[in-house]
């Protein structure tokens, strides 16, 4: 069982559930104490020693099903070994694996597949290209090309030799169908996180620009598992303690026990708020995916981390927010993505006539606390950049952040105004990938 | 702890057990119970609020029959809260006093280095085991009979604290700096809960058994309605938890919990309720619904969900 258990932890650790030494060691132990005999009791006593959360829980009652089943090597053989019985052989003693699929004896087989499976370590497979090689492996370990040789000569024998040649050649090709499957079900098992990691790695560094429309979903799925993890990180209200002022009433409440005599001092706390967030999106057609992703994981962090309040604009511009808080978020991106129902002129881009409508119809939304992000390539079709309105944005509000889609080497060349603007921002970032997005969130929380 | 009473032989019995003092787990619960016990591990429970994660805690105290200890972690809990701290008043009390005593044995005409030494014979009288206020973790180490010992919420705590738990749970001992190293009488049994509001630390998780409790399956829930309000007839019981099962699955603020089940089946009761029906549903969704859209969004789809419950049923 050792051994059992020591695979299975292998798969574990493959589809990304991190075991250490220590919780293998408990699960053995768990195992030792409340026996073999009940399934589900087996399958709680690895539960409660090797996932330790609800994420965990999942992949590992995946796991768990998947590698305690043994099917793959049970069924199908019968087929190519039912004829197999009548079948009178010749006298010659059949070499390797033949024996067995002569007298249909299935339990060797499996036996001798699992064998030849672990000396060719087939456990450390990783990657899908790599299960054709693994196959011919195994095969080579059951010694075929042996049996293709018997087979051969059986054939060149004729008569009875002949018929029973085609039986073992049908057991042989039954058998080769069987490994394969045996392959594919312990890649499965092994290696079904790392096609996924490569994948997902790519994703991260990808510019979203670039991406493929068949990437979406994964997409999606990743700036959840993002924003879920910056929700749990920044959740807690931070404080921290203001140096220098004391906190009087504490103070004393705090040394009553000492006979009034003040030992332990007390000081004044500061909490430290929630970021309010405005931010001006570009949804011109050059901007679509890189906006979509933004406002994806920025209301992700909305109510938890952040306050939100959004404006989209092309030519004119025009507040957004109300769309978010009726519509799931996913739906409301892919409304705005479409421009259903939106009163929005979408003709050239205009930042200058943008900044104008924004100062004055929505300049109160901006006070000294709040953050201002800006989300767009910077290109005003040579017009008026109106660098002054975002001057007056800029003094109003706590921060400016401007994440620009483009590689800094692009800035400030053709219709450009990007080094116009960058002087009057507090931060500056190129947004392309997850990354950057990622980073944005820590800018963002580090509230100066 | 030793089993002396046989009560942890095997999972069914203990799974037995927990059901005699009206607590209905699943195989999950029971084994992980049971290794608990065996392996003298601290269990870590997690799950939905209301799914009964520190009932099981209680539950657990009145099936091994030893008193049950309990700390409720919150933002800014540290070691004098949780673990001990000196009676700072019985100290002052004690030292005015005991004054007349304390001038005889400091002969008057000494000068203070030979005060100070005649003090010392005494060694530190006013930092002995008399002095000290136990807090619930050290009370837990020092029960003759063992305890259970609860720290709830531990996700509410500050990562610190966290820390500092470590050494309780992996040798059952704290060393308290006057005194010297306090060591379990008898290990106590212990439980943390958390809700998940933070990623609890890699190295908590590692020496704990980690048990997730979901909301039940429809039968397990069932038998749990019926163990606590065992007057409920047997259709409007059945209606009742299909209902809550659906309920469930929308997108809600907050989903109904096993606890409010209770509530509302105790609700319709109540009401003399024979069986479900739209009227009643909509009268009373706020025994198990706590937020206003949530329970409009049930009501929006009520007339789906209770003839689904009542198909499914009939």
């Amino acid at each position: 069982m050792d051994r059992v258990l020591n695979d299975f932890i292998v798969s574990l650790r493959g589809a990304g559930v991190p075991v250490s030494v220590s919780e293998s060691i408990d699960a053995a132990q768990a195992l030792a104490i409340s026996g073999y005999g009940d399934r589900q009791i087996v399958k709680s006593s690895l539960a409660a020693t090797l996932a330790k959360s609800a994420a965990e829980k999942e992949i590992f009652d995946d796991c768990f099903e998947r590698f305690f089943t043994f099917q793959t090597l049970a069924t199908d053989f019968a087929a190519g070994q039912e004829t197999n019985e009548q079948q009178q052989p010749g006298d010659m003693p059949i070499p390797g694996i033949g024996g067995m699929i002569r007298e249909g004896d299935l339990g060797g087989i499996a036996l001798a597949v699992r064998d030849a499976a672990r000396s060719v370590d087939l456990q450390s497979i990783r990657y899908f290209t790599q299960r054709g090689i693994f196959t011919s492996r195994i095969l080579q370990t059951l010694q075929l090309d042996q049996l293709d040789r018997f087979v051969a000569d059986l054939y060149r024998q004729g008569g009875a030799g002949a018929a029973a040649a085609r039986q073992l050649e049908q057991g042989r090709d039954a058998l080769i169908d069987m490994v394969r499957r045996f392959v594919e079900e312990q890649y499965g098992i092994f290696a079904r996180e790392s096609t996924e990691r490569i994948i997902e790695r790519y994703l991260w560094d990808v510019r979203l620009t670039e991406l493929e429309e068949r990437h979406y979903d994964r997409m999606h799925f990743l700036i959840r598992k993002l924003v879920k993890r910056m929700n749990e990180r920044y959740s807690r209200r931070r404080r921290r303690a203001k140096r220098g002022a004391l906190d009087f009433k504490q103070t004393l409440r705090a040394n009553m026990h000492h006979g009034g005599l003040l030992f332990e001092t007390r000081w004044k706390k500061k909490r430290m708020n929630r970021p309010d967030v405005v931010i001006l999106c570009d949804v011109s057609r050059s901007m679509s995916t890189a906006v979509r992703f933004c406002l994806l994981m920025l209301y992700g962090l909305n109510e938890v981390v952040a306050r939100v309040r959004s404006f989209v604009f092309c030519s004119s511009l025009l507040e957004v927010s109300h769309i978010f808080d009726t519509c799931p978020i996913a739906e409301a991106v892919e409304r705005l993505r479409t421009g259903e129902g939106l009163d929005i002129h979408m003709g050239r881009t205009d930042y200058g006539s943008a900044f104008w409508d924004f100062t004055n119809r929505h300049l109160d939304a901006v006070t000294g606390k709040t953050t201002v992000i800006i989300l767009g390539d910077a290109r005003s079709n040579y017009g008026d950049p109106a660098d002054e309105l975002l001057k007056k944005i800029a003094e109003r509000c706590r921060r400016l952040i401007w994440l620009n889609p483009e590689t800094p080497p692009m800035w400030g060349t053709g219709d450009s105004e990007m080094k116009r603007y960058v002087r009057l921002c507090d931060v500056v970032m190129e947004c392309s990938t997850l990354r950057h997005l990622e980073r944005l969130v820590r800018v963002l929380m580090r509230i100066p | 702890m030793r089993d002396q009473t046989g009560k942890f032989e095997t999972v069914d019995q203990v799974n037995e057990g927990f059901k005699s003092t009206g607590y209905i787990c699943s195989t999950d619960i029971a084994t992980t119970v049971y290794l608990a016990f065996h392996l003298e591990k601290p269990v870590l429970v997690e799950g939905p609020a209301g799914v009964g994660k520190t009932e099981l805690a209680k539950k657990a105290a009145q099936f091994m029959d030893v008193p049950l200890i309990r700390l409720q972690c919150y933002e800014g809990l540290d070691e004098s809260k949780a673990l001990y701290e000196w009676k700072y008043g019985k100290q002052l009390l004690y030292s005015q006093l005991l004054r007349d005593k304390l001038d005889q044995v400091i002969d008057k005409e000494s000068d203070l280095g030979e005060s100070i030494r005649t003090l010392h014979r005494y060694e530190d009288i006013f930092f002995s085991p008399q002095f000290l206020e136990p807090r619930p973790l050290l009370k837990a180490l020092q029960e003759e009979r063992g305890a259970v010992l609860l720290i709830d919420e531990v996700d509410k705590a500050d990562e610190e604290f966290e820390a500092f738990l470590l050494e309780i749970l992996s040798d059952f001992q704290v060393s308290i700096p006057e005194i010297g190293t306090v060591t379990a009488r008898t290990k106590p049994y212990v439980f943390l809960t958390s809700n998940s509001t933070r990623e609890l630390s890699e190295a908590l998780k590692r020496r704990c058994l980690h048990l997730f409790i979901p909301f039940p399956a429809p039968e397990l829930e069932r038998e749990i309605v019926r163990l606590h309000v065992p007057e409920i007839p047997d259709l409007l019981e059945r209606q009742l938890v299909t209902f809550i099962h659906e309920v469930r699955k929308l997108e809600l603020k907050k989903a109904p919990s096993i606890s409010e089940t209770i509530d509302w089946a105790r609700a319709l009761i109540l009401l003399h309720a024979e069986g479900l029906d739209r009227d009643l549903t909509r009268k009373t969704l706020n025994t198990f619904l706590k937020f206003e859209e949530d329970i409009r969004a049930v009501d929006e789809k009520l007339f789906l969900l209770v003839d689904k419950a009542l198909k499914e049923t009939a």
